[in-house]
């Protein structure tokens, strides 16, 4: 008994609070009724503040371990399980108006929204490839049950592909765990990485099954990404969803992929050079296709859908390039990414719940109407757009910066993301110009909608605050990338 | 000086902009404009007061300050950090700029008529991302600055123009982030690679530097060229032009003035700071390249402009025909050509300023620009025709007016450099000095079209100009005859700078 208490105070505690909380809140749904569908929020929220504060109290210096060694604790997956806490606290704010509207399933969508954050946070901490593939798997899984709750009805239809798809990927994995397990008869990171350390080995097994494992291993974290050869579902599943759950898909996903993805390419980096360019041209053809597809959205959801695409497109530029370096920009990047997406989200959300506003065109002539929003959300997609003084700046400038140190071989790869960067300033921009236009259509706007609103005022004033004070976190940043 | 401080003068247009937007100001239009002119006027003085107490024989920087949030410098870690400081270049630029930026405050009355609290925010903006960029000492700060200035025009100029300033606003910013981004580019290289040599991860202008022992020709030929487009496509010379033209015949009267006021000072500025200090000896081997293109600035845009309906771009392809004479300048690559070109660009912005306040008085009375509908109108404006007679002799370069000094000083320079290709040199000097009767030609083309032709039937009950308005065009002609009369004044200020960039421009 004291053992479990200890290993869950030293590796586990944000993830215990948060299963407690899934439990009460199962548990409350069985006892209120729909009357009191707002109980499920407050639960759900206080669930994360307390798991927030709790990531506090894990020792995690230099690093722990639970469940034999299968569960990692240190200072880089505690990085990640806040960045997921903070979008998770967000996103409970952004979906008042969406449970609104389904008081009946308040509670079991916020439960399985909390297992969700909680897959999520167990996907960084994963240190073998069956832990590995059983939180992808369920975090995969929390996807597909938001995208059932909505109700409109070509939605079913848009979102099958993510279910298909996303099943066929999770089978390219399990072979490719199957195919490492095969060679080494180890599940470790740790230990398969010391297998093939030894040169003795390495001539004796084949190499080229190591990289096509690898290759088949890495399929699932291009298709959670968005990235190019899987990125066919973004925009259909993001325009069959619902709001809050399009925020949701493009950011904790996205967070806990990049994550063990990282620790992923670092333990294999040694036996993949040419893995090094192979994900370069992945994340510059991503970014050339979701610039181009971006530039001719009308629809507000999918336009954010290449954007993801976009956004991991550019991390992932920064991610090839290993280095510690390289990784704490990409960290700064997640971490400013985090902010601007889901003030950005926030301000689509806004418009949705208050005036029906879908589409860039329906978006014309609201400078006129509410002219602090407009301006909250043209900071904020400045800051995606990369210019120049909000956060998108300088964690383009050092994620780029890391790009150019790495040698003359990825300066073409960096020349043609800066020409796919600029294309994606200008669907950025498509959406500020048409907010500004002159026509005067009758807009009605509902002002009741105040948690999305102050979100986006949050969101907006961080990108502009991390800007200036982007020195401290660059630092921790490479703090962290370090105790990787 | 501790009350003269950088800080404040860059960032001082950027709080008076967010006090204007705040939603308690009030949102009447003549309380807005009158504070925005008495606040244009005390931080021109302010401005002014830097000139006052500027060493001109320190070589260097001068007011150097360091913006810190708390304490901790901007982005100590990637070797940034938000440091300001003027030279003498800088100082006149910025001098210039918020002069210009009065001059635009004075003349919006009559043009602005919508969204005031907009406008005024976004032209202080604007001034504030130009002053930053000729104070930064940091080569990021300076693009911060940089790309801050252009969401600004694009607001600028489609919120104010016509009914086609919307698409040319689009078309510009998007080519503006194009080049912006070979820039950016050339940065993060240069950034890298000087890294790399000196094992200081820094990005200070003054030590940047990229040693040609280490990389190869082409290497740094190829990370120049991404510098000269980005700054080619500001000043702008031809090739890169086509946007000028285009926003400033669509965009309102006050904006234009704004525009011609800084955009070449800007990017001669660049070229100045970071192709010719940082890579002198490439800027050595283009020099011949970059005055032929400066020639066939001169004799191409001044040729286009002859042809054109509109009198907007009329004097914008002359304002890019004038460029050429900077172009020629700088690649003389000696003293007097240098003084010359950096003279030729406060001079060519002032007064292509002022003739751009003569087109705004013109256009406010006769709601038109082309050329075919105007005429004669000097006979129901005397007061407008003698100064703009002034404006356009300036232009032109008469004696005793500014331009007069520059042109002189850049074709002498050209006549005297050493460039290896000697024949090549003389014959630009010879076709640069006939280029001028070229430069006569569609500026007097200009005037004889608007004042002295034949007087429409409907501009007979034309007024004459506003007190206001004559104010205004007075201050300018006065500048533009004192500059013409005492030079030095100017050229003192710079003269150490120049010295120092011949310096490294010799090695």
């Amino acid at each position: 008994m004291y053992e479990i208490i200890n290993m869950i105070s030293t590796a586990y505690f944000p993830e215990f609070i948060i299963i407690v909380f899934v439990l009460i809140n199962i548990f409350a749904s069985l006892f209120f009724d729909t009357h009191f569908y707002k109980l499920s929020k407050w639960i759900t929220l206080l669930g994360i503040v307390l798991a927030l504060a709790s990531t506090f109290y894990l020792q995690i210096d230099p690093e722990a371990y639970a469940f034999d060694g299968t569960f990692l604790s240190n200072i880089y997956t505690v990085f990640f399980k806040i960045l997921i806490l903070i979008c998770g606290f967000f996103l409970v704010l952004l979906s008042r108006n969406m449970i609104r509207e389904k008081r009946d399933r308040a509670f079991e969508y916020f439960t399985v929204f909390l297992s969700g954050l909680l897959f999520a946070m167990c996907t960084v901490s994963a240190t073998d490839f069956v832990g590995l593939f059983v939180c992808l798997e369920a975090l995969s899984l929390s996807c597909y049950m938001l995208l059932s709750f909505t109700k409109s009805p070509d939605a079913k239809q848009l979102t099958f592909g993510y279910l298909i798809q996303g099943a066929v990927v999770s089978s390219l994995f399990l072979l490719g765990l199957s195919l490492i397990y095969g060679l080494c008869a180890q599940v470790n990171f740790e230990q398969i990485s010391l297998y093939f350390a030894n040169a003795s080995v390495m001539q004796t097994q084949p190499q080229i099954l190591l990289t096509f494992s690898l290759v088949l291993l890495v399929c699932t974290f291009l298709f959670r990404l968005g990235l190019v050869p899987f990125s066919s579902w973004l925009p259909d599943t993001f325009k069959g969803a619902s709001y809050p759950i399009c925020a949701y898909i493009s950011s904790v996903p996205v967070l806990a992929c990049f994550g063990i993805l990282a620790k992923l390419l670092m333990t294999f980096y040694n036996y993949t050079f040419t893995m090094k360019i192979v994900f370069a041209f992945i994340a510059v053809v991503t970014i050339i296709l979701g610039s181009l597809s971006a530039i001719r959205q009308e629809n507000l959801k999918r336009l954010m859908a290449y954007s993801m695409s976009v956004q991991s497109g550019i991390m992932l530029l920064g991610l090839c390039v290993f280095s510690v370096y390289s990784l704490s920009s990409v960290l700064f990047y997640l971490f400013c990414y985090v902010f601007a997406n889901i003030g950005a989200w926030s301000a689509i959300i806004l418009l949705y719940n208050s005036a029906r506003l879908e589409s860039l065109s329906d978006l014309k002539g609201l400078w006129y109407h509410r002219p602090y929003y407009v301006m909250a959300f043209t900071i904020v997609l400045i800051a995606l757009a990369g210019l120049a003084p909000t956060s998108g700046f300088v964690s383009k400038l050092y994620i780029f910066s890391a790009v150019a140190r790495s040698g003359f071989v990825f300066l073409p790869f960096l020349m043609i993301a800066l020409i796919g960067c600029v294309v994606m300033i200008y669907a950025y921009w498509r959406i500020i110009r048409s907010m500004f236009r002159r026509i005067d259509t009758g807009i009605e706007i509902d002002n009741h909608v105040i948690s999305s609103k102050y979100i986006l005022y949050a969101c907006s004033f961080a990108t502009i605050f991390i800007c200036l004070f982007a020195d401290k976190i660059i630092r921790l940043c490479q703090l962290v990338a370090y105790y990787m | 000086m501790s009350f003269l401080s950088l800080i404040w003068l860059i960032l001082a247009p950027i709080v008076v902009a967010l006090i204007i937007m705040f939603p308690k100001f009030p949102n009447h239009q003549v309380k807005i404009r009158r504070f925005a002119k008495w606040f244009a006027s005390l931080h021109f003085v302010y401005a002014l007061l830097f000139l006052v107490f500027f060493d001109t024989s320190m070589y260097g920087m001068s007011f150097e300050k360091e913006l810190t949030f708390f304490g901790m410098s901007w982005l100590k870690s990637l070797g940034i950090s938000a440091k300001f400081g003027v030279d003498g270049i800088a100082l006149l630029f910025v001098i210039l700029t918020t002069f210009v930026v009065l001059i635009t405050l004075f003349m919006s009355k009559i043009h602005i008529r919508s969204k005031h609290k907009l406008y005024y925010s976004l032209v202080f903006l604007l001034e504030s991302a130009i002053l930053g960029l000729f104070c930064a000492k940091d080569m990021f700060v300076f693009f911060v600055f940089w790309e801050l200035s252009l969401i600004p025009i694009y607001f600028l100029v489609s919120q104010w123009g016509n009914s086609e300033a919307r698409r040319a606003a689009m078309r510009y910013t998007f080519a503006a982030f194009v080049a912006n981004m070979f820039l950016f580019f050339g940065m993060l290289i240069l950034y890298y690679y000087n890294f790399a040599i000196s094992n200081v991860l820094t990005a200070n202008i003054e030590t940047l530097n990229m040693d040609s022992k280490f990389y190869p020709l082409w290497f740094q030929i190829f990370v120049f060229v991404n510098f000269l487009i980005g700054f080619a496509m500001r000043v702008p010379f031809v090739l890169f032009h086509n946007w000028y033209p285009d926003i400033q015949s669509k965009s309102s009267a006050p904006v234009n003035i704004l525009l011609s006021g800084f955009v070449l000072n800007t990017g001669v500025y660049g070229l100045i700071r970071f192709n010719i200090q940082v890579f002198p000896e490439i800027f050595k081997l283009f020099a011949p390249v970059l005055m032929i293109w400066g020639l066939v600035n001169i004799v191409y845009a001044g040729a286009i402009s002859i042809v054109q309906p509109g009198v907007k771009k009329m004097v914008s392809y002359a304002q890019i025909s004038t460029t050429g004479f900077v172009m020629l300048g700088l690649s003389c690559l000696n003293s007097v050509g240098f003084n010359g070109a950096v003279f030729a660009s406060i001079a060519s912005s002032l007064v292509f300023c002022s003739l751009f306040v003569v087109i705004s008085c013109i256009e406010f009375r006769t709601k038109t620009t082309y050329i075919t509908s105007l005429g004669g109108i000097g006979q129901v404006m005397p007061k407008c025709m003698y100064l703009a007679l002034i404006i356009c002799f300036a232009a032109i370069g008469v004696p005793f007016l500014v331009m007069f000094t520059p042109k002189l000083l850049i074709l002498t320079g050209a006549m005297l450099s050493n460039l290896d290709q000697q024949l090549m040199v003389k014959i630009a000097a010879f076709i640069g000095l006939c280029a001028i009767a070229v430069s006569a030609g569609y500026i007097m083309y200009f005037f004889y079209k608007v004042f002295c032709s034949v007087l429409l039937e409907q501009w007979k009950k034309l007024k004459d100009l506003s007190p206001q308005e004559t104010a205004v065009l007075s201050a300018l002609c006065l500048t533009i005859v004192y500059l013409g009369i005492n030079p030095m004044s100017i050229i003192n200020v710079y003269q150490s700078v120049s010295s120092i960039i011949l310096d490294i421009l010799q090695v």
